[in-house]
């Protein structure tokens, strides 16, 4: 079932000069993870951008839920339906990561009972417990902060899981838990799982690849 | 609410670059709270300076006016003096036409005569000056034979100037609280040349006809202590040795008995504000003041008074705004850079869904939580400096106004002005005394640091937060949280 559907979407520098999408079509579904690949330059983060509402498109349309992305609240969009992972993390410093989720939940206002409680139990399910939940970001190491970046992204139970180079900053075993960890979200739970990459090692984990072209 | 708890966490995580910012908000509190107190009571000084002098009008003598009708050539001095002696002295009716206004709210005065006395020898010396008779505006009538002494009635406490201002003290006897007893009170001087004591009766003669006698108890011995008679090292005696003070009832009953003496009448109006001046000398002057009178008031002693005073409220005012520029340029600057280091954050709680809105709202609530701490620390640091600041201006006018109530009342033989008498069923110390100070209104605004500067340094404060917080909000605003992550990445 489509979650997400993009439809002859163009993007074209602010200057007007060079469009670094278009008339990109393509349609994503929950429980399935998805690749979108590309050279540098082919406008993969621009993709991502647009997806996650940080951005709006010029051209085209993205349909979320038979709505478009153009006029709806970008803000609610994004602490409501969108989970997003960044390769660097994102995460306030000054917080711990139990803070970092709870923060993630305040400004989603997703009801819940205990969120500190909710908060250890995400963390528990990306593979970090308590203890390492009461620490600040920059006492984790790179694989634990994005544990926690995923953790913050779930905290909301979104429908789509966007995740910019998640495994970019991480060695090899660690991006394959990351992987599974996203995997799962995708097959167990249901969530439209996109992943934009470099590695051909993370395209091969995943249901489909979106390949992307540079437009020149 | 959870942008409160957030701005919270971020104060006490951040506390390096709060604590700067608080020092500069302290800084700028307590120096603004030191310059409002400062400003606060001497506007409070000049009030109460304006509320404890009343405004003062009195009538006397236009000479520029007198002295332009005498014309060098076209007429000789005998006719100007004699011109000048056919302008009527005030009446006592006159004074109250002139009191009868809505401009006054009260008024007194004094009435001088010219007798001579069978008990008593005048007290002379070859060097020292014939006239006894103080100049107080009033005029000499050509039928009037000059005596060997002056009599001053007063009409109340209030009227006795040179007892008020310290230049007569009692040292023996006192003022009789009954401005229209047969009682007068003789310089000491003169008092041990004839051997005068408490009690005695003196009897005075008009010099136009012997016949004509008025005797006077004396209650009271007063010493003449007036600058003038102190320096004057040319004269054996004060120059009020032959003056004799008593009520002006007995002065009005001895000029009933001798309708020729002269009488000299001195009034002075207490009006209601200094803006019915004009006003006033209209109306005396509808209701036929002489062209040769003059009415003039002490205005210009008042303002010259507090004009130290608020020159310094001014001071304090130039220096509160100048703090409040330097302070919010300050501020304005270090919460720009506040943002830029922000940035991160900024970008962060924008990417996860955080409203612009709601960003702008936790910073301005932190800067607000910083202010509001450092301001009431402010205040507290300020108001312990500026106390013995803001007081050590006033602390001269607290003294100098009890030591004088305590003097009056020792000037009029009364002991301490605990011991004075009412007028009119008012206290006297309440009282204004011809520029004597009333005591409660003083130290009523001793305390520098109130209320109302706690309330206009909280307003200036969080006024000078959100200003200063505005580059904060229009960065915020302008920021795109794509492009700050990029940035970054």
């Amino acid at each position: 079932m489509s979650v997400l559907e993009l439809k002859n979407l163009s993007y074209i520098y602010s200057d007007g000069t060079e469009y670094v999408l278009k008339n990109i079509s393509y349609s994503f579904e929950k429980g399935k993870t998805y690749a979108i690949k590309g050279r540098s330059g082919s406008g993969k983060t621009t993709l991502l951008s647009l997806i996650s509402g940080l951005e709006r498109y010029q051209e085209g349309s993205i349909i979320f839920h038979d709505k478009e992305l153009n006029q709806i609240d970008l803000d609610h969009y994004r602490n409501t339906n969108i989970g997003i992972v960044f390769q660097s993390f994102n995460l306030l410093p000054h917080l711990t990561a139990i803070e970092n989720v709870i923060l993630s939940m305040d400004i989603s206002k997703v009801k819940v009972e205990n969120k500190r409680k909710k908060a250890i139990e995400l963390l528990k399910k990306v593979g970090l417990d308590e203890e390492k939940g009461n620490r600040r970001i920059l006492k984790l190491s790179g694989g634990e902060q994005q544990r926690v970046a995923i953790a913050r992204s779930l905290s909301y139970n979104p429908e789509i899981i966007l995740a910019d180079e998640p495994t970019g900053n991480l060695d090899k075993e660690t991006e394959d838990e990351i992987m599974d960890i996203l995997t799962n979200l995708a097959h167990k739970e249901k969530k439209c799982v996109m992943i934009v990459t470099h590695s051909n090692n993370v395209a091969k984990q995943v249901d489909q690849v979106f390949e992307l072209k540079k437009t020149n | 609410m959870y942008i409160l708890k957030n701005a919270f966490v971020s104060i006490t995580r951040n506390k390096g670059r709060n604590i700067l910012m608080g020092i500069i908000i302290l800084v700028i509190a307590c120096s603004s709270c030191i310059t409002l107190a400062i400003r606060n009571s001497a506007s409070k000084l000049v009030d109460s300076y304006a509320n404890k002098y009343d405004i003062e009008a009195t009538i006397s003598m236009n000479r520029q006016n007198m002295m332009g009708n005498f014309k060098p050539g076209e007429s000789t001095q005998e006719e100007t003096i004699e011109k000048f002696n056919t302008i009527q002295t005030l009446t006592k009716e006159e004074i109250e036409e002139y009191g009868d206004s809505e401009y006054v709210s009260s008024y007194y005065y004094t009435a001088s005569i010219s007798l001579n006395s069978f008990t008593l020898e005048k007290a002379t010396e070859e060097i020292s000056s014939d006239s006894n008779m103080p100049d107080r505006g009033g005029v000499r009538n050509e039928r009037m034979e000059s005596g060997d002494f002056t009599l001053i009635g007063y009409s109340s406490y209030l009227s006795m100037s040179d007892f008020i201002t310290g230049n007569y003290t009692i040292i023996e006897g006192s003022v009789s609280e009954d401005f229209t007893s047969n009682t007068c009170i003789i310089n000491s001087e003169l008092a041990t040349l004839n051997n005068i004591n408490i009690g005695d009766m003196i009897t005075f003669v008009s010099p136009n006809d012997e016949t004509i006698t008025y005797e006077l108890e004396v209650v009271g011995i007063y010493s003449d202590n007036s600058e003038e008679s102190i320096t004057d090292m040319q004269s054996m005696y004060s120059k009020s040795v032959n003056t004799m003070i008593t009520n002006t009832t007995v002065i009005e009953n001895i000029k009933e008995l001798d309708d020729d003496l002269m009488m000299n009448v001195n009034p002075t109006f207490i009006l209601t504000s200094k803006d019915v001046i004009d006003s006033f000398t209209e109306e005396v002057t509808e209701k036929g003041l002489s062209e040769y009178y003059q009415v003039s008031t002490n205005l210009d002693t008042i303002t010259s008074e507090t004009e130290s005073i608020s020159n310094v409220s001014n001071f304090a005012t130039t220096f509160l705004i100048l703090t409040l520029i330097i302070g919010g340029v300050v501020l304005f600057v270090l919460n720009i850079i506040n943002v830029r280091e922000r940035k991160y954050e900024i970008g962060v709680l924008r990417t996860i869904g955080m409203k612009k809105s709601l960003v702008i709202s936790q910073f301005v609530l932190e800067l607000l939580m910083v202010s509001i701490v450092s301001l009431l620390l402010g205040a507290g640091l300020g108001s312990i400096l500026s106390v013995p600041t803001a007081n050590s201006l006033l602390e001269k006018e607290i003294n100098s106004s009890e030591e004088q109530m305590n003097s009056i009342g020792e000037n009029f033989g009364k002991g301490d002005r605990g011991e004075l008498p009412n007028e009119s069923g008012k206290g006297f110390d309440k009282m204004n005394m011809n520029g004597v100070v009333k005591i409660e209104q003083v130290s009523s605004i001793h305390v520098a640091v109130d209320i109302t500067v706690l309330l206009q340094m909280l307003g200036i404060g969080i006024i000078l937060t959100l200003v200063s917080s505005l580059s904060a909000m229009i960065s915020i605003a302008r920021f795109s949280p794509i492009t700050i992550l990029k940035e970054r990445s």
